[in-house]
């Protein structure tokens, strides 16, 4: 048995054009690369889509290459992911399992208050695979608490079960922030776990957990995830033998200069000498500068010259990092961009509480929520009397009126 | 209208020693609880002693036993009610105006009645505060009154909370108790090392039963979890020296040791040191053997050529954020529960010193905004293990640090023991609110009677006879040493309905 197991492609993500586009590209090659292997199943374990009703362009490429999967006799397995999730049920998703193009394995019924799920079986291997998929401000923790786990345990054969989620046990040191849950949850005795969401690159074998893997994304999704992994990736299994594939698209340079103590005279020059410098041909240059200024402000620094050089020089993108450059004239000015949605979380729990109707977790996770439902846009050629009616039950719905 | 029975009628004595005369066919009891209308309003009352009175004197009266032992002739008094009676010792606790209650500082007039306690009378012990912390109910001797005692939990957790009473009085259910009842609080975090692995629920009803138990419980055990709790890993690399102070007994230079492996080898100091790689400060040998003896044996660890091997929750590879988990967990006002039924006892106190040396060193380097911060309280079962004289007479650890100076970081200790005299005097005194069941050894109710924060001289006899479940509590934070009872755990988890849950998104 062969397959590939991609997570996190979150097509229709990065406002940038030209990382929009090789986020697409980044997936294209990745479909190309599960054809010419010949696999025989295709997993995708939550967020092939950044929202879950992504653009027209998104929806295009994700509906041409799962066809040229299908073309190609290589059936898909996904789950939803906290991206494309949508508790009215209306995304994406169900389109395309609709048009014949993927298999939702997030399937059960409910029995006793209890979540049963069922299997769907890979007609070619006979591998069983059912999975959870993921919800934004881990939600899904809820379902798999009511989970009843012991037909899936028992189930006889090959396993493989699909998640969408941050395991607790298996979170690495710089993201003991991020809320995860116990492995413990998970049913036993599977012989892949399929992992999303977490933008990692794992392999773990734990007890009665055997191959917990997470693919990391298939494009990075942030400056911070672009210095780390550099690229995108997924996993091949090929009869019980895991490998990391990588999807190298351009190459990275990394900038990093730092401007502790220096003036921002001293700063323009070293950025001149890395621009100056050879290897930027086709590259994702990354620019990171951090520390006090002694003297001058950000404003000072000349990064325009810079990305211009770097351009001149053939370098494809050019992406700058100041969220820790800091001038002894601003020092008041501090904004911390990790990323949009820690920013959210930040304000939305400094703001928790206020209401007293609600635990605060519960508050929390209702309007983050709450956010997402108001965020969503009005499809093309929906009516605006529609779109309000839709937006208007959702929140009903949210809030349980 | 209430209709209120006389139960008896003062006679005599001085302040905080009334004599009251039982009223035939009526019982006081040890501990009860009386109210004494005066124009001044009212005065709480409670019985601490019982002796018996008679018209007779006590000559007469044992010849008359006499007759009835040797002679079996019938004992008939005429106007029996008025010739031998029942007399109780009460002291003021408080007077009650308008509902609020101020210190009693006035005697009830001599021949007035007193009556049982009720509800109504009290009704200030129940007022519910920003931050509650319930206790149980109030008891007035072994009569339940319905009025539900709250403490100010900010308060009684930040000044550290002491659990006394002799085994099988209910130490458990009043610990399971509070711990249900903050679960649907945000104001406390508590640290729970649990070594009988109890409070969870693993077999029967505990913490996971609460509604809120999957928000607001972080189980970590080294056993087979059950679903939702998490495997127990500490990474190697997170910890510190200061970690390991109290919880091995280390010489000068052993402590030096440690340190100076810290100094070099930073993150993977204790891999160095396992595996014996060198360090400046010229440490004998056999320093450093001593040393990597007690980290082999305190982190279940072994090593040789192919490295490091652990076989217990310390490990080299997995891990990494569990001790941040905690930490965040504390900070978001969880409840951590850590299962340390398996761990020797230097492991445990090492678990509990990690977690306590980190939330306290973080909020005094204003890592953590203390002001918003929650309270965060470790509880500690066989407390004197790491707050007894003799263990700190070695050396100080984590515990004692924070019974001093924790209130100021809002880090308080909720320690429970059934022999309080072995923890010294001075931390008894900085546990501003005790809940005292049931003591057995005189020199254990002696202790904690001299450090309680209410007057409780009186009082030994009644905590001699207090039953399971039933406790007193002397706080800072209460108007009076007040008597409760403490609900059997049982019915406190039936009282609560789990919320129905739905499936949405979940494709048939």
């Amino acid at each position: 048995m062969k397959f590939a197991h991609l997570a996190d492609v979150h097509l229709g993500g990065w406002r940038e054009p030209k990382l929009r586009e090789l986020n697409t590209r980044s997936f294209c090659a990745a479909i190309e690369r599960c054809i010419s292997e010949s696999v025989d199943f295709v997993l995708i374990a939550g967020d092939l889509f950044n929202t879950s009703s992504p653009s027209f362009d998104a929806l295009k490429t994700g509906f041409q290459k799962l066809r040229e999967l299908r073309d190609a006799h290589i059936p898909v397995y996904l789950i939803p992911g906290s991206h494309d999730f949508s508790p009215s049920g209306k995304t994406m998703i169900d389109i395309l399992e609709e048009a014949g193009l993927a298999v939702n394995v997030a399937k059960g019924d409910v029995v006793d208050g209890k979540l049963k799920l069922r299997f769907t079986v890979d007609a070619k291997t006979g591998c069983k695979i059912t999975g959870m998929f993921g919800r934004k401000g881990g939600l899904e923790k809820h379902y798999y608490y009511e989970l009843i786990k012991d037909h899936l345990e028992a189930e006889p054969g090959t396993k493989i079960f699909m998640f969408h989620s941050p395991i607790a046990e298996l979170k690495p040191a710089e993201l003991a922030g991020m809320d995860a849950m116990p492995i413990s949850l998970l049913p036993q005795g599977f012989d892949y776990y399929a992992g999303g969401h977490v933008h990692v690159v794992q392999h773990e074998q734990l007890k009665e957990y055997p191959n917990v893997v997470y693919p990391g994304p298939l494009f990075p999704n942030n400056f911070s995830e672009l210095e780390k992994l550099e690229c995108g990736s997924f996993v091949l299994w090929d009869n019980g033998k895991i490998t990391h594939e990588r999807v190298r698209l351009a190459p990275i340079v990394k900038v990093h200069v730092a401007a502790q103590n220096k003036s921002a005279a001293d700063v323009n020059a070293a950025l001149d000498k890395h621009a100056g410098s050879n290897g930027v041909q086709n590259a994702i240059v990354l620019l990171r500068v951090e520390g006090l200024l002694s003297q001058g402000k950000p404003s000072d620094i000349n990064f325009t010259a810079f990305a211009e050089t770097c351009t001149s020089r053939g370098a494809h993108l050019v992406l700058r990092n100041t969220n820790k450059l800091e001038s002894k004239e601003l020092e008041e000015i501090k904004v911390n961009t990790a990323s949009v949605e820690d920013i959210e979380e930040t304000l939305i729990k400094e703001h928790a509480g206020q209401l007293k109707i609600l635990p605060a977790e519960q508050e929390i996770a209702l309007a983050k929520e709450l956010m997402r439902v108001l965020s969503a846009e009005k499809d093309e050629g929906e009516r605006v009397a529609d779109f309000e009616k839709r937006i208007s039950q959702d929140v009903n719905k949210l809030l349980g009126l | 209208m209430e209709f209120f029975v006389t139960k008896g009628l003062i006679v005599s004595g001085e302040f905080g020693n009334i004599l009251v005369r039982e009223k035939q066919g009526k019982t006081l009891e040890l501990g009860e609880l009386l109210i004494a209308d005066t124009p001044q309003g009212k005065i709480l009352l409670q019985v601490f002693d019982l002796v018996y009175g008679s018209q007779l004197a006590q000559q007469q009266l044992e010849l008359l036993s006499g007759l009835k032992l040797e002679e079996n002739v019938g004992l008939q008094f005429f106007d029996e009610a008025m010739r031998n009676y029942i007399l109780a010792r009460v002291k003021n606790l408080v007077t009650i105006n308008d509902g609020k209650s101020r210190v009693a500082k006035t005697l009830p007039q001599c021949f007035a009645e007193i009556r049982d306690v009720a509800a109504s009378d009290v009704q200030f012990l129940s007022e519910k505060k920003s931050a509650p912390l319930f206790v149980g109910n109030l008891r007035s001797g072994s009569k339940v009154i319905d009025v539900p005692i709250y403490l100010d939990g900010r308060l009684a957790l930040s000044h550290h909370l002491l659990i006394v009473g002799t085994t099988g009085r209910g130490k458990s259910v009043l610990m399971h108790t509070l711990l249900w009842h903050t679960l649907a609080e945000d104001y406390c975090g508590l640290l729970v090392l649990d070594p009988h692995d109890e409070y969870y629920g693993r077999t029967g009803n505990g913490l996971k039963d609460h509604p809120a138990a999957r928000e607001r419980v972080a189980y970590y055990t080294p056993k087979q979890p059950p679903a939702g709790a998490h495997t127990l890993k500490i990474n190697i690399e997170q910890l510190m020296p200061g970690h390991f102070l109290g919880v091995v007994d280390w010489s000068p230079p052993q402590r030096q040791a440690l340190h100076a492996y810290h100094q070099r080898y930073e993150a993977r100091w204790i891999d160095a040191a396992l595996r014996g790689e060198p360090i400046d400060g010229g440490f004998k040998e056999d320093t450093l053997g001593v040393v990597k003896r007690q980290l082999m044996h305190t982190l279940s660890v072994s090593v040789d050529n192919a490295g490091l091997h652990c076989h217990g929750i310390f490990d080299t590879q997995a891990g990494q954020s569990t001790i941040e988990d905690m930490l965040r967990a504390l900070e978001s006002a969880k409840t951590v529960i850590i299962d340390t039924s398996e761990f020797s006892g230097a492991q445990e106190i090492l678990m509990g010193s990690i977690i306590a040396t980190e939330i306290l060193e973080r909020r005094k380097r204003g890592h953590t905004d203390v002001k918003q911060a929650p309270v965060v309280s470790i509880v500690l079962e066989e407390a004197p293990r790491v707050l007894g004289k003799e263990i700190l007479e070695r050396g100080p650890n984590i515990f004692a640090t924070i019974a001093r100076e924790g209130r100021k970081f809002k880090v308080g200790l909720t320690a429970i023991t059934q022999l309080p005299s072995l923890i010294p005097r001075d931390i008894l005194a900085n546990m501003n609110t005790k809940i005292i069941l049931g003591v057995e050894l005189k020199p254990e109710r002696q202790a904690i009677i001299e450090s309680a924060a209410q007057d409780l001289s009186a009082d030994e006899r009644t905590i001699s006879a207090l039953d399971k479940g039933e406790a007193i509590i002397t706080s800072n934070f209460l108007p009076f040493a007040t008597p409760v009872k403490i609900p059997a755990f049982e019915e406190t988890v039936k009282a609560f309905t789990k919320p129905a849950r739905s499936f949405a998104g979940i494709s048939p």
